[in-house]
């Protein structure tokens, strides 16, 4: 690992809110608020892990994050870039250091393209490169994804999951981005093949000193990849803390009933693993409840909690956490 | 595909067959008669005559057969015989006959097209060309200002009956602004540019009442296959790769949704051939449409069940088209 | 608007023509291009083969018979010098043949002459059992037909013709080239697709392109028998679209000079005109929308014995339902609401021509709703508590058919409420005019079988006499199973002093003569109530301002006289 000093990414207050329009005249009614006032940084070569149940707002961070959304409040900074608010050649120049590696490799390949131009296409629109030299930048990537280089005149559709997941990592290498954001990369995936991503990530990171934003929901892959873990929860992050210090001693009443579903490869804790079963619903995000999010399903929960939204709040060697009963 | 083609071709015969001996038994079931709409003067046994002298004495079956003869042999002989400009067996072999004008029915058919094709065809095309990038940008702005326009005229356009549009034209341009004439002259020759404007100014009414109806179609078809393109996952990693807006919409969402639509577009061609028949009776253009119509109200049952084959024949011509464009535009389909 | 480049080539023309012939008011062809619109097709230029009137008119202007009739209804030359008649010895003192004589140096438009044996040839043409020759009842009972020398013709019948004028006289028969239709006859006719759709005449013009169901264009024939004629060069025969928007063309956007057969709502007609582009015609021939009685049961439980003479009608027979039914029209305001210009009030089923016409039933145009109501009080027919008049059981229930057409359902519900006016119910039918005037033996809906109580629709004759027309109520003309319903005796009246008046017109030659048997005929069919006549129809056609020498002809074809249209 390189050294973690600089923060590559810095996100203040971000919110990400979608409108929603009613009626004839499609009035608007109200919003999402599918990400609602987040911040954290990423340091330079860390794999920051972001978890949380499906709808809770990780994968529209992530896409805000990059920009793929015009965001609805606050700062996102990218390697000394502010992106928070450009827009057109301005930020089409700064896409070249971000990337994103998408969840469902069959649907994010434009099925009429071959691998080839799917991989060289960023080239054409970034780089200079003459069709040889991209030809053999083609060949470089596919070698480092583990793709022979015959199937660069090949469709998408005709390749495995694994392979066309290899593809999305080849293309958003083809930049030399420093900054990715894996959403999801492995859900869609078989477990066999799961495995086998993750290591090439890995190594990849090595060997290009990658930047990571991990989003995902499979908990062990979090821990086996990640060097700190954010855990979202309605559009709001409840903890962040370095990996062994969340897994070994959450803070968060949510984030100890993530890690109770996670089943202990050491045999012994596992049975006496308590788990804890959380009730009811979550709310809908386009009318989250009063004072802490969590309150309605939350086992723990005070009277405070019901009134006053809880603090993001650093309890010591940067693990973060924001609920009242920790104050 | 080569061989799915060929496949599907030899499967197109027996259904083919099926289909002109329907068309034949539904003709010859309706009540019709070719005699019906000669004037009362001609009295009753003078036309028992005609009738006989037309062949309708004889019974279906062997008519059918006659006429498969006709069409199916004596015909493609002839025009074979045309083509090379040689002669195959004694060259005097009887054509399916017209029986309102006594000529050879693919004779009819040949004069037909030109404007047909021009003004039905250009019409099509035409209505393609005003269709797509409405349907783009309607879908691409989905709910804006433009996007409730396009919706309301394509709605125009599918509500409103071709022969209002076109009688409305007519009355505007034709007899008070006296721009465009209410008749196509058919006979009219493109020699230079004066006869060139004439040709453009006599064209342009059914032309565009023709193309607006196409159009409204057409757009919809557009939008919808945009819209679904553009909430697709390749779409973002377009946007992601930082790629130009123009060359994702142009190249990555335009691309694809244009599968469906040149699917739909390839189906309708047939349609072009069958003539307008509507829109060829308003501005008197004379086309198949207008051929077939007179066929229907003349029980000229050659002519009918001619025309209405060589319908059949090119629906289902171009559905096997359309099959092989899907083929060959789309890369995940292969036939075999 | 004019076609632009065809007014250039047309002026230019007329200028060379003037420079040619120096005096520009003789010249042929010196008013360039006159277009003329036909809102059906024409489908083919041999009337022999196709009897549409589109056809014969189309055909009128290339191929021409020996005798025409003006638009009084007279009849005059074309190819001969004089009408053959008994006075002047063409028509033989036993009435049983006809002779005659082609005029001099007449040229078919090719410069070939034009010989007695192109007469001869035609006969045979049209004559020929496997031809299905659309005009043979023309032809009826000619026997023999030769050439006496080049230029004179003897027409033989088998039976006295008091009017031998049915070959050859008017536009349904013209003359034929032996030389391009040798080859041509039975069979072979529907063969000869060029000679058909190009036949070589005499007439004025000669077809230079021939679109089926589309557009003929003709140009002046060169050798046409006065040097002077045709004014117009060339000559556009469109064809195609509706009735309204051929009018159009020639009343509001002045696109054509001339529009055939405008059966339109006469008021939009009347605006049309209005905006004085061009002059609204009319002609009268026999044409009269009339109504028939079936005097014989049409019920369905009859079987194969239905509207047969097996059965008499259940009320019909009487003559007093019949009167009632006539007296309850309105008929001024049937003409009104259905034809304007183009319709007359007819108390007579034969109007014209006018020595025809019967003095004997005027008083019809006044509507007598309380006349037909005491009429039927007389003669028993008793209201019943539903407002239909019954007797000894019998409702005074009708079913009244006629053929789909906007004027027709105008006239049915109008009718329908007169009637129900008197107490007469009334069920209202419409039919396809190809199936109701087709002759297709399978269906039960057509107008010789009449499944009905009474029928409405139109009918005249051709050319000017009316024997055989007023033949068809004869007893022998029912039609019936046994005839395979052929016959034109549609109310199935059979009256034995009818029969004798028909046999006498057959064998009388004078003219007066025969105008009071027709009378007698006709009064008898009025005054019986056995055909209630409603609106005397005649030919509307729009011709433009411009034109000049139309002169609408209701006996002939409407373009019978192209040859003498100009430019003013």
């Amino acid at each position: 690992m390189l050294d973690t000093a600089a923060p590559l990414v810095k996100v203040k207050n971000l919110k990400m809110h979608f409108p929603i329009y009613r009626g004839i005249l499609s009035r608007r009614a109200g919003e999402v608020k599918a990400v609602d006032g987040i911040s954290f940084e990423i340091m330079q070569g860390e794999t920051l892990g972001l978890v949380g149940e499906s709808g809770c707002g990780k994968t529209t961070v992530g896409r805000a994050l990059l920009r793929l959304y015009d965001i609805t409040e606050g700062t996102i900074e990218v390697n000394g870039h502010d992106i928070s608010t450009i827009e057109g050649e301005e930020l089409r120049a700064l896409r070249p250091e971000m990337q994103m590696i998408f969840q469902d490799p069959q649907a994010s390949l434009n099925p009429r393209m071959t691998v080839g131009s799917i991989i060289s296409e960023p080239l054409d629109e970034h780089t200079k490169l003459s069709k040889v030299e991209k030809r053999a930048k083609v060949g470089e990537l596919m070698d480092a994804v583990g793709l022979a280089r015959h199937f660069a005149d090949r469709y998408p559709h005709e390749f495995s999951g694994g392979q066309r997941q290899r593809i999305g990592i080849a293309r958003a290498l083809a930049l030399n981005p420093k900054f990715i954001v894996c959403d999801e990369p492995i859900a869609a995936l078989d477990v066999s093949i799961q495995a086998q991503v993750v290591n090439l990530l890995e190594d990849l990171q090595e060997q290009f000193g990658l930047t990571y934003l991990f989003i995902s929901h499979d908990l062990s892959m979090i821990r086996h990849l990640a060097t700190r873990v954010a855990v979202m929860y309605l559009g709001k992050i409840v903890e962040i803390a370095p990996r062994d210090a969340l897994y070994e001693a959450p803070l968060h009443p949510y984030t100890e009933a993530l890690l109770s579903a996670v089943p202990h490869p050491d045999p012994s804790q596992e049975s006496t693993r308590e788990r804890i079963i959380l009730k009811g619903d979550v709310p809908s995000p386009s009318n989250p409840p009063q004072g802490c999010n969590f309150c309605t399903r939350c086992p723990k929960v005070i009277d405070i909690c019901r009134s006053v939204e809880p603090e993001l709040q650093n309890y010591g060697d940067g693990h973060f956490a924001a609920c009242h009963l920790l104050e | 595909m080569f061989h799915y083609t060929i496949r599907r071709l030899i499967f197109t015969i027996p259904t083919l067959l099926f289909i002109s001996f329907v068309i034949f038994f539904i003709l010859d079931t309706a009540p019709n008669d070719p005699t019906g709409n000669l004037p009362l003067t001609i009295p009753p046994e003078v036309r028992v005559k005609i009738r006989a002298s037309l062949g309708l004495d004889q019974p279906m079956f062997i008519r059918y057969l006659l006429w498969c003869q006709q069409f199916f042999i004596n015909e493609p002989l002839n025009m074979i015989e045309q083509w090379f400009d040689i002669t195959i067996g004694d060259g005097t072999r009887l054509r399916v006959t017209s029986w309102s004008t006594r000529s050879p029915v693919v004779d009819l058919v040949v004069e037909r097209l030109p404007q047909t094709l021009w003004v039905v065809g250009m019409s099509y095309v035409v209505g393609i060309l005003i269709a797509i990038p409405i349907g783009v940008i309607s879908a691409y702005k989905q709910y804006s200002w433009f996007d409730q326009l396009g919706t309301f005229f394509s709605m125009l356009g599918f509500s409103v009956p071709t022969f209002f549009t076109g009688l409305l034209m007519i009355v505007i341009f034709s007899v008070h602004l006296r721009w465009f004439p209410s008749i196509y002259d058919t006979t009219h020759k493109v020699t230079d540019w004066s006869s060139f404007v004439f040709q453009v100014k006599q064209m342009i009414m059914p032309v565009m009442v023709l193309a607006f109806f196409n159009a409204a179609q057409l757009s919809r078809f557009m939008r919808a296959s945009m819209l679904d393109n553009l909430q697709q996952d390749y779409v973002r990693t377009a946007r992601a790769k930082g790629l130009k807006e123009r060359v994702v919409v142009l190249t990555h969402v335009l691309r694809n949704s244009l599968i469906p639509v040149v699917t739909v577009i390839a189906l309708g061609v047939p349609q072009v051939f069958g003539g307008a028949i509507i829109t060829e009776q308003i501005f008197k253009v004379n086309g198949l449409g207008q051929l077939l119509i007179i066929g229907i109200q003349g029980a000229d049952i050659p002519l009918v069940q001619t025309l209405t084959f060589i319908f059949a024949v090119l629906i289902v011509l171009f559905n096997l088209i359309a099959d092989i464009i899907y083929g060959l535009l789309d890369p995940r389909i292969r036939y075999d | 608007m004019k076609i632009p480049n065809l007014i250039l080539a047309a002026a230019g023309a007329s200028l060379l023509a003037t420079t040619a012939f120096g005096a520009a008011h003789e010249a042929r062809g010196r008013d360039g291009n006159v277009n003329i619109i036909y809102w059906q097709a024409a489908s083919i230029m041999n009337p022999y083969l196709s009897g549409g009137t589109k056809d014969v008119d189309a055909s009128s202007m290339v191929i021409e018979p020996l005798a025409h009739y003006d638009e009084n209804g007279n009849m005059v030359t074309t190819l001969v010098d004089e009408i053959p008649t008994v006075a002047n010895g063409g028509v033989s003192a036993d009435l049983t043949s006809i002779t005659w004589k082609l005029s001099e140096g007449l040229l078919w438009s090719d410069g070939t002459p034009v010989t007695a044996n192109d007469v001869v040839f035609t006969a045979n043409y049209c004559m020929d059992p496997s031809g299905g020759c659309q005009q043979l009842a023309k032809f009826s009972d000619v026997t023999n037909v030769e050439a006496l020398d080049d230029r004179t013709v003897k027409i033989t019948f088998g039976s006295a013709k008091p009017f031998p004028y049915g070959p050859f006289v008017g536009s349904t028969t013209p003359v034929l080239q032996a030389a391009q239709f040798a080859g041509c006859s039975g069979a072979a006719a529907p063969t000869c697709t060029a000679a058909n759709f190009k036949p070589i005449g005499t007439g004025p013009f000669v077809v230079s392109e021939f679109r089926a169901n589309d557009t003929i264009t003709l140009t002046a024939n060169p050798n046409y028998r006065d040097a002077t004629k045709p004014a117009f060069a060339t000559l556009t025969f469109k064809g195609g679209g509706d009735a309204a928007s051929a009018a159009r063309a020639v009343l509001e956007t002045g696109e054509f000079d001339y529009a055939w057969n405008l059966q339109i709502a006469p008021e939009i007609l009347a605006q049309m005109e209005a905006k004085g582009m061009g002059t609204v015609l009319s002609g009268f021939g026999p044409l009269v929308e009339r109504l028939m009685i079936n005097l014989t049961d049409p019920s369905a439980s009859l079987g194969d014995t239905r509207s047969t003479v097996a059965n008499p009608h259940p009320f019909m027979t009487d003559i007093a339902v019949r009167q009632a039914l006539s007296m309850a029209i309105d008929r001024p305001l049937l003409v009104e609401v259905g034809y304007g210009k183009a319709g007359k009030v007819t108390c007579n089923v034969l109007p014209s021509p006018a020595i025809y016409d019967s003095p004997n039933n005027a008083g019809c145009e006044i509507q007598d709703i309380a006349g037909a109501n005491a009429m039927l009080d007389a003669a028993g027919w008793a209201m019943g508590s539903d407002g239909v008049r019954a007797k000894d059981g019998v409702r005074l229930s009708i079913l009244y058919q006629t053929s789909t057409n906007a004027v027709r359902q105008d006239f049915q519900a109008l009718i329908k409420q007169w009637w129900g006016e008197i107490g007469i119910e009334t069920e209202l039918k419409n039919i396809d005019a190809a199936v109701f005037f087709g002759g297709d033996q399978s269906s039960p809906d057509t107008f010789q079988k009449i499944f009905a109580d009474l029928e409405m629709y139109a009918n005249n004759f051709d050319g000017t006499d009316p024997e055989a027309y007023m033949g068809s109520w004869k007893c022998s003309e029912i039609p019936s199973p046994e005839n395979a319903w052929l016959g034109s005796n549609m109310p199935r009246h059979c009256n034995a002093d009818y029969d004798a008046l028909v046999a006498e017109m057959a064998g009388t030659a004078d003219i007066s003569k025969r105008a009071e048997l027709a009378i007698a005929m006709n009064d008898i069919l009025m005054q019986n109530y056995i055909i209630i006549p409603l609106v005397h129809r005649g030919n509307v056609s729009a011709s433009a301002n411009t034109l000049a020498g139309v002169k609408l002809n209701a006996w002939d074809s409407e373009l019978w006289n192209i040859a003498d249209w100009s430019r003013k």
